[in-house]
């Protein structure tokens, strides 16, 4: 009887254990909240970067100098390339979008489109001249030339000892100027991690 | 009390019974028959489906990943191969901590229950094929993370195990190297090299692979570069080479750069030995892994484009490192095997006595023969490898001045005969790099006596 009821017991706690797992859980997190997981660089990384960037591009003195200069209003800036030159795949796209929605936000600065965007509205153009309403039409050759191209690059040293490591991620961002390869705005943001690999688990 | 004796009673057959449905799955490489056919008969694409139909065991969740991304290599999908070598790269990071659970398993039932993180050169090869992935798709800066992170792979089993036969990685060396060389990177490129040599020179002995005739090249070449004129001086007579181009003439023509896959890296079988004890009445089992070596019909490939060819030189044998490998690591698989005898015998030991006290004195003896069933049938050697990885791998380069091509790549044998023969288009612009490969498997992976 005994036996019984406490083979019964275990099946239905087995049976619950198992359906318990099957469930797929979704926790909301605060963006801003800093959540490390396996000590590669993340979204938290991605925000420290653009922050600095953003606060320090547009405190400078070079956005006065060219709005001192006659004629001039905002400077025009295109981004080109951010180089990736650190020991893992960095999706650097998040934080140069980052900067530009706040440059732009800010309205002291102007974008243009990427070399790869261009290409895609002068396509679009080209579709106009044939099927627009000729009022509607933009016409080609009238495109905003950049004054300035953002540049950047991520570098790391990794210093690996056992299952500790020290992590160091600098990232250089590199206004220059297209008229003279002047470097009008150097931007840098150092970020330092201790990562400690567990030596155990399940 | 009685709970307790119900538990015991019930608990002996029930693990005998677990054990014995574990024992049902037949070793690692009984199980990739029909993938390894479909590779001789060089169809990659119905090799992949025939892997992916094995049943998973969630311990082998890296090599599947890492033989799918081999095999979709072949294919000729490199996004997908990435991925899943990335994946792998990721797992082997996280299962790198020793696991208290899967330890006990592996003294208690066989080491084919722990994860699978893949050997020293299993884990380095990943990261390779991965730049190889990006260099083909002409991604250069994602092949220079994958070579950063070689270095760091290198450098940490360096530390961790400074007497293993295999610290270093010629071939990664060499490659991370072609890679920096591409980048502009010159000093990080003449490092590379110059370990890739150094390896090639100190492994001679356990590899028997010779300093390939192209890095003689790179080295002369950018030893001149770096102005390293003692060092450059030393190369050109060490090697006999007087004559090689230089770094500011080989920026104003394109290059090919060819690396052929052949064969495939030996498999593990099982050696087993089952044997009675006369003293217990009991069967005593132990199973041990064992390579076997694959057929390596290659000789050498070569490249033709107009009148122009390059020869390629062996710069990798996964055969020899895999087995030079295995060799080291056998005293411990001998220990835990023998350890795992023992204690499979005091539990069948145990059982057959458990039930002596009780009102049933047949049950004891009756418990005993099928925990001892169990342990024989459970006892199986861990047969997992990193199978899909070539047995060796060869590399050209062949600089051209730019322009369009068409390019031959003859593979010949080692009767003098061509195995395999193709052309391909390629188009070159001053400077450029070309990464082209090939992977090739004998119809016959037999090692013919």
């Amino acid at each position: 009887m005994s036996r019984n009821r406490l083979l019964r017991l275990g099946l239905a706690l087995a049976a619950l254990v198992a359906l318990g797992a099957c469930a797929t859980k979704v926790e909301r997190i605060d963006e801003s909240k800093a959540e490390d997981l396996s000590g590669a660089w993340n979204d938290t990384d991605s925000r420290l970067v653009s922050q600095e960037m953003i606060q320090d591009s547009l405190s400078r003195a070079w956005l006065q100098e060219f709005r001192a200069r006659p004629g001039q209003a905002r400077p025009t800036v295109i981004v080109g390339d951010v180089r990736n030159l650190s020991h893992e795949h960095i999706n650097t796209s998040t934080f140069t979008l980052e900067m530009e929605r706040a440059l732009i936000n800010s309205g002291k600065v102007d974008f243009v489109a990427t070399k790869e965007e261009r290409q895609g509205v002068r396509d679009e153009r080209k579709d106009q001249d044939l099927n627009a309403r000729a009022d509607t039409r933009n016409a080609m050759g009238r495109e905003l030339g950049a004054d300035f191209m953002l540049t950047g690059t991520i570098n790391t040293i990794i210093d690996p000892s056992g299952d500790t490591q020290v992590r160091f991620y600098q990232v250089n961002m590199t206004l220059i100027s297209l008229a003279d390869n002047r470097k009008v705005w150097v931007g840098q943001k150092d970020i330092r991690k201790l990562v400690t690999r567990s030596k155990l688990r399940f | 009390m009685s709970a307790v004796r119900v538990a015991a009673r019930v608990s002996v057959p029930c693990a005998a019974a677990c054990l014995v449905a574990l024992a049902a799955c037949a070793t690692f490489s009984d199980t990739i028959l029909t993938t390894e056919r479909s590779l001789a008969q060089q169809q990659p694409k119905i090799a992949l489906a025939e892997y992916e139909k094995r049943p998973a065991a969630s311990s082998d969740r890296v090599l599947n990943l890492m033989n799918k991304g081999m095999l979709l290599r072949m294919v000729g999908e490199y996004d997908q191969s990435t991925q899943a070598l990335q994946e792998a790269k990721g797992l082997i990071e996280e299962l790198r901590a020793l696991s208290v659970r899967e330890q006990a398993l592996s003294v208690t039932v066989n080491d084919a229950t722990k994860s699978f993180i893949g050997e020293d050169f299993e884990q380095v090869m990943v990261n390779t094929y991965i730049a190889l992935n990006y260099l083909e798709q002409g991604q250069l800066d994602a092949a220079r993370v994958e070579a950063l992170q070689v270095d760091l792979l290198l450098r940490e089993k360096e530390q961790s195990s400074p007497d293993s036969p295999y610290v270093e990685d010629a071939f990664a060396r060499y490659l991370t190297g072609i890679i920096y060389e591409d980048e502009g990177e010159w000093s990080d490129a003449m490092i590379a090299y110059r370990k890739a040599y150094e390896a090639y020179e100190s492994q001679l002995k356990s590899f028997s692979v010779a300093v390939p005739e192209s890095l003689k090249h790179d080295l002369i070449r950018l030893a001149d570069r770096m102005g390293l004129r003692d060092e450059a001086k030393g190369y050109r007579q060490e090697f006999g080479i007087s004559d090689t181009l230089s770094e500011s003439a080989l920026l104003q023509r394109g290059e090919i750069i060819l690396t052929v896959h052949a064969g495939l890296a030996p498999i593990k079988r099982e050696r087993a030995v089952t044997l009675p004890n006369p003293a217990t009445g009991r069967l005593l089992k132990i199973a041990l892994p064992q390579y076997q070596a694959r057929a390596q019909p290659l000789a050498y490939a070569r490249l033709t484009a107009d009148s122009q060819a390059a020869t390629s030189s062996r710069v990798e044998s996964i055969t020899a490192i895999a087995e030079k490998s295995l060799e080291a690591e056998m005293p411990a698989i001998t220990a835990r095997a023998i350890a795992r005898m023992a204690v499979k015998d005091t539990a069948a030991r145990a059982a057959s006595q458990s039930g002596g006290g009780g009102n049933n004195s047949s049950a004891g003896p009756l418990l005993g023969l099928a925990v001892n069933i169990a342990a024989v049938l459970t006892e199986r050697a861990d047969t997992r490898s990193w199978f899909t990885l070539p047995g060796e791998i060869h590399l050209a380069r062949l600089s051209l001045p730019p322009g369009e091509y068409k390019v031959k790549i003859e593979l010949h044998g080692r009767d003098q005969g061509v195995l395999d023969s193709r052309e391909l288009n390629i188009a070159l612009q001053k400077g450029e790099k070309k990464y082209v490969s090939r992977h090739w498997i004998p119809t016959n992976l037999e090692v013919r006596p």
